[in-house]
């Protein structure tokens, strides 16, 4: 976690706006993004994806632009390089269910253009040992359990040892023991590369990111370290008995306490804020700019 | 679940992280066969050059003849032999392609280009089967219908397969893994054209069978043929600004509402408009037209397509 914000930029995006019938699902976006691990945070509906695929170069931005790499994915010859140091795990990634976890990520590679024959099956090994499904590679896609396939998805996208790395929400759907285990893998997927991850667990960003950046109602509204966002909640997360009628959300602990952040009254019992408050907090703020 | 408790488990993986060869350790004693590899595959398998499917024979003869497998370490140098059981290696934990696949590579493909149409969906065996019958079936409707020169209704539905072929390979309706395709590097065209004439092999093939129960019509029977590529063409042309549902779907209704307007204000016995030599050669002129727009918007392929909707891909499995 020593990444500071002084790093150079890998990724940076000016502008970026991307309608869906008259609505901006993407509404002015600019971003700066290092090598390490980036978490997107935000609520469903926030325009986590669609960034996400407008940085994948699965569609393209009506508006702005951005840099991946040092190539300009506005180019085609641009979009092919960058598409050749790219790896991307979609939110609901596809199957062909009948294929094997060996012959899927073979299949995957082939669309990456490795296409000798036995370069290829050592990297297909590769990545299956890297994601640890080296042991099932034989298995029918079908027969895997739902953390087992996210780590197929995962080795697919890890396949040509990609700099550049988007995966959208890969947590999700996972109990927390695979979680945990998912996360381990990004750790070690994020070494030496640029990750960006969606997700909509405050604790994912607080145990994987370098980084974080909030996004909500399309709009970028916090970019910095997850120390930062949390410090965002400073002095604004306080105790009660009861539930504070003043606060701007407040919840009832294990220990029977309130826990409420927003302006706190005088001579509160001020808490320690964590990440979840700053996130929450940013999140109320947008809201409440929102309604003016 | 149970599965991957065990899959996380131990078991299996420390016998092939003693030697790094697994291969050899998994060789069981299974019988050979009566042939054996001749001296000339057997080097250029240690040099890497066999290819397949040839290759695939000889890792299975290897599998399972231990005296292969000892003529092939005799002959090696230590470094190169490495090498060959590594390949050995990867090639067991390869599966073995499917009847599809394996066929394409006994006909000359590229093992990647047959990978890349066995994931194909409408050539799965399924589809083929459901696509046959409906043929099936038109064929044997087009032969009740009896009309005196032609047969109308066989030839009004064959079309419209390779039309629906073509639609359901690529794209997103069918093809689970469309997203991941759109973003790797090989040209999204490429794997479009790839699954379009494999697909229209197939349907063309299918319908040529289907030509060939109606003997009676002679030549007659081939009219699909040029109205088939026209359809076919034009609905993958309109595909980059429609999306791969609405371009295929307003293709065929197209054709069908053709059809029906001139069903019901032609005079006479004739064939319908169509298939008569002057619809004929219309047919082949916007065959060639829609072929030369596709070309020209090869590149639009390359982008999830304007219909893909959010989260459509949930329920794939
Ligand atoms: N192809 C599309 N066509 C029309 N609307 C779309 C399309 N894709 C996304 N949207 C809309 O854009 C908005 C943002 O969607 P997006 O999937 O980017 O959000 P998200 O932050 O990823 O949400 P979630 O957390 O649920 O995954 C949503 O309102 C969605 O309905
Ligand atoms: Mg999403």
């Amino acid at each position: 976690m020593t990444v500071t914000s002084t790093g150079t930029a890998t990724v940076s995006a000016s502008g970026l706006t991307l309608r869906y019938g008259g609505t901006a699902v993407l509404d002015d976006v600019s971003l700066r993004l290092q090598e390490g691990i980036t978490g997107l945070l935000g609520p469903n509906g926030a325009g986590k994806t669609t960034l996400l695929r407008v940085l994948a170069t699965a569609v393209p931005a009506d508006r702005g632009a951005f840099t991946a790499l040092g190539h300009d994915p506005g180019t085609a010859a641009g979009r092919l390089t960058l598409r050749r140091a790219l790896g991307y795990l979609p939110q609901n990634p596809g199957f062909h269910p009948d294929f094997t976890a060996f012959a899927f990520v073979d299949y995957v590679a082939i669309l990456k253009e490795l296409t000798d024959r036995a370069a290829r099956h050592r990297e297909v090994r590769r990545v299956l040992e890297e994601v640890d499904l080296a042991d099932v590679r034989g298995k029918r896609i079908k027969r895997l359990s739902g953390g087992m396939r996210q780590r197929v998805a995962l080795a697919a996208a890890l396949v040509g040892d990609p700099r550049l790395l988007v995966l959208d929400e890969p947590t999700a759907g996972l109990d927390p023991e695979q979680r945990m285990r998912f996360r381990d893998l990004v750790t070690r997927a994020g070494q030496g590369r640029t990750v960006l991850l969606s997700t909509h667990q405050t604790e994912d960003v607080a145990m994987l990111c370098h980084r974080v950046i909030v996004l909500a109602r399309g709009r970028v509204r916090f970019e910095g370290t997850p120390a930062e966002l949390t410090a965002r909640a400073a002095g604004r997360v306080w105790s009660s008995p009861e539930r504070d009628p003043g606060a701007r959300a407040g919840w009832r602990t294990a220990t029977g306490a309130f826990r409420n952040v927003g302006d706190p009254p005088e001579g509160a019992d001020l808490l320690e804020p964590t990440l979840e408050d700053g996130y929450l907090l940013t999140l109320d703020d947008t809201g409440t700019e929102a309604a003016r | 679940m149970n599965d991957d408790t065990h899959a996380h488990g131990d078991t299996g993986r420390g016998a092939r992280d003693d030697t790094g060869r697994g291969a050899r350790d998994r060789i069981g004693p299974r019988g050979a066969g009566a042939w054996h590899l001749g001296e000339g595959d057997l080097r250029a398998y240690e040099r890497g050059e066999l290819t397949p499917p040839l290759l695939w024979s000889a890792d299975a003869h290897l599998a399972g003849c231990a005296e292969c497998r000892s003529r092939l370490a005799a002959l090696a140098d230590p470094v190169a032999l490495d090498a060959a059981w590594e390949r050995l290696d990867a090639e067991l934990d390869a599966p073995r392609p499917g009847l599809l696949e394996g066929l394409l590579v006994r006909l000359g493909m590229a093992d990647h280009t047959a990978r890349l149409l066995a994931a194909t969906p409408v050539l799965r065996r399924s589809w083929l089967l459901a696509v046959t019958a409906v043929l099936v079936m038109s064929a044997a409707a087009a032969d009740t219908l009896r009309t005196p020169d032609s047969p109308t209704l066989f030839l009004a539905l064959a079309p419209l397969l390779p039309l629906a072929g073509v639609a359901l390979a690529y794209g997103p309706a069918l093809d689970p893994t469309y997203e991941m395709a759109v973003v790797a590097p090989m040209h999204g065209f490429r794997l479009v054209l790839l699954r379009t004439v494999a697909v229209l092999a197939v349907g063309l093939g299918v319908n040529g069978l289907a030509t060939l129960a109606l003997p009676g019509y002679g030549l007659a029977a081939l009219a699909w043929l040029l109205p088939a590529l026209a359809l076919t063409a034009t609905g993958l042309a309109l595909m980059p600004r429609l999306g791969p549902v609405l371009a295929p779907a307003l293709t065929g209704g197209g054709w069908v509402v053709f059809l029906m307007v001139t069903v019901t204000t032609r005079h006479g016995d004739g064939p319908l408009p169509p298939f008569t030599a002057a619809g004929q050669g219309t047919a082949a002129a916007v065959a060639a037209l829609a072929t030369g727009l596709l070309f020209l918007l090869r590149n639009r392929f390359d982008s999830v397509a304007p219909a893909f909707t959010h989260h459509s891909h949930g329920s794939t499995l």
